[in-house]
């Protein structure tokens, strides 16, 4: 048997694990995304702010999410909170839940570090003559930014931020190892029963690749319609 | 101190860090006036010209505009800064709207203008510069000469009491200095108040009423144009103008 045929065996077979972890996948990076966003967004205003211990505060926190693993933050949230006395509960129709909640507080805490990243960048990215030009014709620093700036700095920050989607696509297969059930953990599972390690790592690899080769498809496709028009 | 005069600058210091740019600069402007100030690159123009509308925050010394003192913190800044137009050497024109939008949008937002009244202004205005065809397009279709020319609109737009202008043809290529310099020199001849940073010499000789040399941080000269460039005293301005004329 051709080492393809296993892996069209293997997927046939076991579709349904495949599917279960693939739908994990893309709910804990959803979340994960948007939250990060919420927060991240948050972060840069913070990051930007003119209050010096603000600035500081939110500048210590994205340099240390930045400067540590992603599984040794996981690793804290999900094993250290609990010793601290902090417990994600379980809710009753949706099992797993506090693995669930644990997995996507660490991976939004990490993206929002980044994604706040993303946002300041993108900000200074737009020339500084046109918040000068707009407060030099009676702008306030807020209208200024509001009209102005982040209408400019949103095209920065948008393929910025799908990219930032695909990047947690790819790693939030870490959560498998706090025993989330997305398609890390379920393609573990196949191996398990099959004892056929590389056809069921291909496997996920494809489906990884797929999501994220679609996921930028989408992005350079969102990228394209708001460049239209304009400079 | 002249009674006439609408804007002040008494003593105005300006440092950044331990650099002092700024040393000790007084002088007025009368309406109507139009002023050049030229002189040596880092001598302090720049700074200068964006300390008047607060673009840089002086470290001392007064700008009186219209009877206030504009560096008083409980001025509102953006309120003085709709009466005095900037012009820069790179144009800013926002680049995320057309022409139309870059000249309404401020009127509109800013002054509560009816959106028919600022667009029958805007196209009046592009008119006068020759630009009512390219009321549509956005910053990167025009060339430098014409978004310069747009810029000085965008200002106008506001009713400026003052227009300040920073190189504003630096920037451009030498076959588009012309037309943005007619265009100014027009402005002159309405009676716009104009003070204009600027390399062209023949442009401060000829359409201001005063030129003012600026360099190392002083005044070092400050007299009716033709005087100015007819019979310069400070050994300083002699020597500049022997470089540039
Ligand atoms: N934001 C700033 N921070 C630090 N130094 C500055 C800043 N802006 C200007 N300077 C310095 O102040 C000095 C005066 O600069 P300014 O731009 O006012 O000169 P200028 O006369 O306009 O020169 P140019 O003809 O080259 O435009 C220069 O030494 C410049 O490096
Ligand atoms: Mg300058």
């Amino acid at each position: 048997m051709t080492f393809f045929n296993e892996m069209a065996m293997l997927f046939t077979r076991y579709n349904s694990f495949f599917y279960e972890g693939v739908r994990n996948t893309l709910i804990i990076s959803a979340f994960s995304v948007l939250l990060g966003i919420v927060f991240g967004t948050l972060m840069a205003m913070l990051r930007m702010s003119k209050i010096l211990p603000l600035r500081l505060l939110a500048t210590a926190y994205i340099e240390f999410i930045r400067g540590t693993p992603l599984m040794v933050q996981l690793m804290f949230i999900f094993y250290g909170l609990p010793m601290v006395g902090i417990q994600f509960p379980n809710i009753p129709f949706i099992p797993d839940f506090s693995r669930f909640a644990a997995g996507i507080v660490a991976m939004s805490m990490n993206s929002c570090a980044y994604v706040a990243e993303i946002i300041r960048s993108g900000i200074q990215a737009v020339d500084s003559g046109q918040m000068e030009a707009a407060r030099s014709i009676g702008y306030s620093h807020s209208q200024a930014m509001r009209y102005v700036v982040l209408p400019q700095a949103v095209r920065n920050i948008l393929p910025a931020l799908g990219n930032e989607f695909v990047i947690v696509i790819k790693e939030s297969s870490i959560v498998s190892v706090i025993g989330i059930a997305d398609l890390m953990f379920r393609t573990k599972d196949v191996i398990a029963v099959t004892y056929r390690t590389l056809p069921s790592l291909a496997i996920a690899a494809v489906i990884y690749f797929c999501m994220t080769f679609l996921g930028g498809q989408l992005i350079s496709w969102m990228e394209r319609r708001m460049s239209h028009g304009k400079g | 101190m002249a009674k006439d005069e609408f804007l002040q600058v008494v003593d105005l210091h300006k440092r950044f860090h331990k650099l002092e740019v700024l040393k000790g600069i007084s002088t007025g402007f009368r309406r109507n006036e139009v002023v050049s100030i030229i002189g040596p690159s880092g001598g302090g123009k720049s700074t200068f010209l964006r300390c008047l509308n607060l673009l840089e925050v002086p470290n001392s010394g007064q700008i009186i505009f219209d009877g206030v003192d504009i560096c008083d913190k409980k001025q509102d800044i953006n309120l003085h800064r709709q009466k005095m137009g900037m012009v820069f050497q790179q144009f800013n024109l926002f680049n995320n709207a057309n022409v139309l939008h870059n000249l309404i949008d401020a009127p509109m937002r800013i002054k509560k203008l009816p959106r028919e009244t600022a667009e029958e202004m805007a196209l009046r205005l592009l008119g006068e510069v020759g630009l009512a065809d390219r009321v549509d397009a956005y910053p990167h279709q025009l060339s430098g000469g014409q978004k310069q020319r747009i810029a000085i609109v965008r200002a106008l737009m506001m009713e400026p009491e003052v227009m300040l202008f920073d190189e504003p043809t630096s920037a451009l290529d030498p076959e588009m200095i012309g037309e943005v310099l007619d265009v100014m020199k027009r402005l002159a001849e309405d009676g716009m108040t104009m003070i204009v940073v600027t390399h062209e010499m023949r442009f401060a000789r000829e359409v201001s009423d005063r030129t003012i040399f600026l360099d190392d941080g002083h005044i070092e000269e400050d007299k009716p144009s033709h005087e100015f460039f007819d019979h310069p005293e400070s050994p300083r301005l002699v020597s500049f103008l022997d470089k540039v004329l």
